[in-house]
């Protein structure tokens, strides 16, 4: 959904086709027209004319916004992981479960693939991707130089494809019905803290503009 | 360069890097911005596409065939598959919780194998038409993919919470193993499908759609 909440708030935003030109300096990432999207200021987003690839989309204060989010996501994430998530009532008979721990008992159990496979997906992924985000903002807004910049963009997105934290929401409100037919589930504050990181998760990746972020990192280690 | 579609970075022997979209001349081989490898086009991306989603299709039997979940009550298992769990939510009436895992686990899965290994074939026979609507087909493809992982977190959520020690408890099968590596691979797919292979053909004739 990260992609997909950015196409939404994309879609509000006045839309510029860029112009193809020769010897462009960008090429569509879709089709590989050349195309010119200079001079794109803060709310506008650049359209590939050709094949409809939103090429470059800037949101008013990006980098303060991927910021404030990123660090908003991972307070939120921390609470996910300390109370309980989920609880379950029935004849008398209670169960709970956190995050961790529900994944250690995975582990435990001997289903150590999925157990690694849900960890990597909702926790440790998005948990990476918050990192990196705030590792690329802040110098960024600061107009600093850093060593980290071009590795962190890089591998920021390469993952993001990665984190499902959106999936994992759907998921738990599918389980809620299921077992709600048979007992009383009491959603815990992990629940809403994991659903409010999802939120400032999505905002926080929409916030930064790959291309702007590429042309920055660029413009500060010439 | 004919071979490429008039306008494009590499018809003018420019590489557009697929990491920071920046062009740079082809025999670089490497982007002077980001450190990406640059090609033309990615490479040997038929082939990858291909060999990725024939393993997804083998994958998506064992996941439909082995039981997703068992559920042990009082001492007796019952196993689960994805389809006999749509099957029983239908019967107790959840229609929507229902539609959910099958739309997730049935359908997603299975439109994204068909509408990927159309692509393939498209771009491997070198179809000259419907441009924009693969283009769009293979962003929506590519964006609904992820969405099918909902099964197995469900299944591990279920898991987590129902732990009544003898009386009832639920028990992971191996086909959420199977079905994880179904979205998986189909995903990695997705990512190496180079799209601007679809474009490649497109003539001057029809430039001006």
């Amino acid at each position: 959904m990260a992609e997909g909440l950015a196409g939404s708030v994309e879609e509000s935003l006045p839309k510029r086709v860029a112009e193809p030109v020769h010897g462009g300096r960008v090429a569509c990432h879709e089709c590989d027209l050349l195309l010119s999207v200079g001079g794109l200021s803060e709310g506008e987003r650049a359209v590939c004319p050709r094949c409809g690839f939103v090429v470059s989309s800037r949101s008013r204060n990006g980098l303060q916004r991927a910021m404030a989010f990123a660090v908003a996501a991972a307070v939120f994430l921390l609470l996910a992981n300390i109370f309980p998530f989920l609880s379950l009532e029935t004849k008398g008979l209670e169960s709970e479960m956190t995050l961790p721990k529900s994944i250690i008992d995975l582990y435990e159990s001997g289903y150590s693939t999925i157990a690694t496979l849900v960890l990597a997906f909702i926790l440790l992924i998005p948990a990476l991707v918050m990192g990196l985000v705030t590792a690329l903002a802040v110098p960024l807004a600061l107009g600093k130089n850093r060593p980290w910049l071009q590795p962190s963009a890089r591998f920021l997105y390469m993952l993001n494809t990665w984190s499902m934290a959106e999936v994992f929401i759907i998921g738990v409100i599918v389980s809620l019905v299921k077992i709600g037919q048979m007992a009383t589930v009491i959603i815990g504050i992990s629940f809403w803290a994991y659903a409010a990181f999802t939120i400032c998760f999505t905002a926080a990746v929409s916030s930064l503009d790959r291309l702007e972020v590429w042309d920055e990192i660029e413009r500060l280690s010439s | 360069m004919s071979d490429y579609s008039p306008g494009s970075a590499a018809s003018q022997g420019l590489a557009g890097c697929h990491v920071c979209f920046k062009t740079s001349p082809a025999e670089l081989h490497e982007c002077p911005r980001c450190g990406a490898a640059l090609h033309l086009r990615a490479h040997d991306s038929l082939q990858r596409t291909i060999s990725l989603l024939i393993t997804a299709t083998i994958l998506y039997i064992p996941a439909n065939v082995l039981p997703i979940m068992t559920t042990v009550q009082m001492g007796n298992s019952i196993d689960s598959t994805i389809l006999g769990g749509v099957i029983l939510l239908v019967h107790h009436g959840s229609y929507p919780i229902a539609a959910v895992i099958f739309i997730a686990s049935v359908l997603v899965p299975v439109s994204k194998l068909v509408c990927m290994t159309w692509l393939w074939w498209s771009v491997e026979k070198g179809h000259k038409t419907s441009h924009r609507e693969r283009a769009r087909l293979y962003r929506v493809t590519e964006f609904i993919g992820r969405w099918s992982m909902v099964d197995v977190f469900v299944v591990m959520i279920l898991v987590a919470l129902i732990q009544m020690g003898g009386l009832l408890q639920i028990l992971p099968g191996n086909a959420a193993i199977a079905f994880a590596g179904v979205v998986i691979v189909t995903m990695l797919a997705a990512e190496s499908f180079d799209p601007r292979l679809m474009w490649d053909k497109l003539g001057k004739e029809d430039e001006e759609r």
